[in-house]
C-alpha cells in the first residue's frame, strides 16, 4: 500500500484493493477520512482543514468501478461516479426514478465525482438520493467485512440524523444493492428548490407504487429534507394500499402526510411551508398515477 | 506528496500538499493559467478541465487523487484540431463577452458532444452546460452557439477524432 507522510503530518492512503482497505480499517485507531468524489468534502471547509487520516476510496475497485447488474437488481460501488449510472442502459431502463433524480443532482461536472456513498454518508437530510434509495428499499453493504462478509443494511439503519451516521470506528460503505421494481411500477421524484441547475433540495419527494386490477397493491413515499431522518410515511401508505386510486383518497392521503412529516425548521423555510409543499408534491404524484 | 500525472499529455512530476486543489496546482505550480476560478464551491463552472476523459470542477479535486491521472486544460484543447470552429461559433453567435466563463464553457463544450447521442434539442445542451455560469451573455447566445455547433457534421466529426488522441 502507498502511504506518504508530508511534514505537516497529513497522511494519506491509496489502498489498492478491498483487503487492504479492510486492514487499513481496522488497523487504524484514529478516525480516517474517506474520500470519495470529494464533491462535499472540499466544500465542508472546517471538517476538510481538520482531516488528518485520507484515505482514497476511488483507488479501490470494488468501490470505485463495480456495477453489476443481476437478474433482480443491480450492485453499485459506494464510490461509482452518478454519470455511470445515468449513462447506463439497463439503469435506465429498470431504475429511471435513479436516474432521474442523479440528473437532477449538481450539474455534469458533479455528477463525474460525486457518488451513492458520499451522498450517503455526508447524511444531509436533503441528500437527493436518500429518498429514493429508502422507496427502493436499497441494501447497503458496510465494510470492514467480518468473517468475509459485508453487513447489509437498510438506509435508516446507516444516516440517522443531519450529519450522523452508524458508520462508526472507520466502517465505510462498499456497496449498494438496489433490487429492480416491477416494469410497470409508478415512479416519481420531484424536488422543490431554491435554484434549479444547483439546487441542495428543501422539499422532495419520492414516490413508488404498484397497481393490480385498479388497486394499488404496493406503495412506498418518502419525503426529502422535511425530517431529520430518512424515513417513509407509513401512515399515508398504509391509507392508500389496498385502496382504489380515487381523487378523494388522493385528497385523504395529502392530508395524512401533512400531519405525518415534522418538518426540520431552518433558515431556508418554515415549517408550514415545508408541510404543505410535501402535500402539494404528493397530490400531484398521486394525480399523475391516476391519469396515466 | 509527491504526484505523478499528465497534463495536457505531459507527464508531471510535483511535490504539494495531498489537500491542494487541482486548480491550484494547474495555477501555481504549473503556470496554466487558462483554467480560471469562479466561485472554488463547484458552482459556476470557470475550473472545468478533463480528468481520465471526464469534465470535473478542478476546485474540488484534491491533489491526493491525481497520481496516475490524466487532466487536459485550456491549453491542451487549444491545440485539438476542432478548437478554431467551436471558438468560432462562440464568437459569431455573440456568446463571449469579459471572456472569463469561456474557458470552462468550452471544456463542457466538448464534453457534451462526446457524452450525447446526436442531434442534441436545446433542453439537452441547456441540462448539459447547466454546470456552467456566464455572469454577461444570458444563455441564449451560447445555447445558440452550441445548437449550431452540434449541428455541424464536420465539426462533430473532428470533435470525435480529437477525443480518441486525447484519452
Ligand atoms: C455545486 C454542488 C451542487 C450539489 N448539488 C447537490 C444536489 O443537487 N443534491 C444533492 O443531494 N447533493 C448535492 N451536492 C452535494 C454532493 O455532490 C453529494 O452529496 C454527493 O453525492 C457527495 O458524494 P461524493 O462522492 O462527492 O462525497 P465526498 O465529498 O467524497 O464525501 C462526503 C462524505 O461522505 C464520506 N464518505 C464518502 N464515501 C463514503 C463511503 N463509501 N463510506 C463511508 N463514508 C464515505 C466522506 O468522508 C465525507 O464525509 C452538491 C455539491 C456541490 C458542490
Ligand atoms: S471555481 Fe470551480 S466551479 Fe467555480
Ligand atoms: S462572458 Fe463574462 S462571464 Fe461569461
Amino acid at each position: 500500500m502507498k502511504s506518504n507522510q508530508p511534514l505537516n503530518s497529513e497522511k494519506v492512503f491509496r489502498p489498492a484493493n478491498l483487503d487492504e482497505l479492510d486492514a487499513l480499517a481496522a488497523q487504524t485507531a484514529e478516525g480516517v477520512t474517506y474520500v470519495a468524489g470529494a464533491t462535499d468534502l472540499l466544500v465542508q471547509e472546517e471538517r476538510w482543514k481538520s482531516a488528518r487520516i485520507l484515505v482514497d476510496l476511488t483507488a479501490v475497485k470494488a468501490l470505485h468501478a463495480t456495477l453489476e447488474v443481476r437478474e433482480n437488481g443491480v450492485l453499485i460501488g459506494a464510490a461509482v461516479p452518478l454519470s455511470r449510472l445515468i449513462r447506463h442502459p439497463l439503469i435506465r431502463e429498470r431504475l429511471p426514478i435513479l436516474v432521474e433524480t442523479c440528473r437532477q443532482i449538481g450539474s455534469v461536472q458533479i455528477q463525474n465525482r460525486a457518488s451513492l456513498g458520499g451522498n450517503i454518508a455526508n447524511a444531509s437530510p436533503a441528500g437527493d438520493t436518500l429518498p429514493v434509495l429508502s422507496v427502493l428499499e436499497a441494501e447497503l453493504r458496510i465494510g470492514p467485512r467480518q468473517n468475509g462478509e459485508f453487513e447489509k443494511l437498510s438506509l435508516d439503519q446507516v444516516m440517522l440524523g443531519p450529519g450522523q451516521t452508524s458508520l462508526n470506528g472507520n466502517r465505510y460503505i462498499a456497496q449498494i444493492f438496489i433490487p429492480f421494481p416491477p416494469r410497470d411500477a409508478f415512479w416519481y421524484f420531484r424536488k422543490v428548490g431554491q435554484r434549479q441547475a444547483l439546487a441542495i433540495s428543501k422539499v422532495s419527494l419520492a414516490v413508488l407504487g404498484k397497481k393490480k386490477e385498479e388497486k394499488i397493491e404496493e406503495i412506498r413515499i418518502c419525503p426529502g429534507s422535511v425530517t431529520p431522518q430518512i424515513v417513509r410515511a407509513q401512515k399515508t401508505e398504509s391509507l392508500l394500499r389496498g385502496q382504489p386510486l380515487t381523487e378523494e383518497r388522493i385528497e385523504k392521503a395529502r392530508a395524512a402526510i401533512e400531519c405525518e412529516v415534522s418538518p426540520i425548521t431552518d433558515i431556508r423555510s418554515t415549517t408550514e411551508y415545508r408541510r404543505r409543499i410535501t402535500g402539494e408534491l404528493l397530490r400531484e404524484a398521486l394525480y399523475l398515477w391516476l391519469r396515466n | 506528496m509527491e504526484i505523478e500525472f499528465k497534463v495536457n499529455g505531459e507527464n508531471v512530476k510535483i511535490d504539494v500538499s495531498p489537500k491542494k486543489r487541482l486548480l491550484d496546482i494547474l495555477r501555481e505550480d504549473l503556470n496554466l493559467t487558462g483554467t480560471k476560478e469562479g466561485c472554488g464551491k463547484g458552482e459556476c463552472g470557470a475550473c472545468t478541465v478533463l480528468f481520465n476523459g471526464e469534465r470535473v470542477n478542478s476546485c474540488l479535486v484534491p491533489a491526493l487523487q491525481l497520481p496516475g491521472s490524466s487532466v487536459v486544460t485550456v491549453e491542451g484543447l487549444r491545440r485539438w484540431k476542432s478548437y478554431p470552429a467551436i471558438e468560432r461559433a462562440y464568437v459569431e453567435h455573440g456568446a463571449v463577452q469579459c471572456g472569463f466563463c469561456m474557458t470552462g464553457f468550452a471544456m463542457s463544450t466538448v464534453a457534451l458532444l462526446k457524452e450525447q447521442t446526436f442531434p442534441l434539442s436545446r433542453e439537452e445542451i441547456k441540462w448539459g452546460l447547466g454546470g456552467n455560469l456566464c455572469r454577461c451573455t444570458g444563455y441564449s447566445k451560447i445555447l445558440d452557439a452550441v445548437e449550431e455547433i452540434s449541428h455541424r457534421d464536420d465539426i462533430l466529426e473532428q470533435v470525435h477524432e480529437d477525443w480518441q488522441h486525447e484519452i
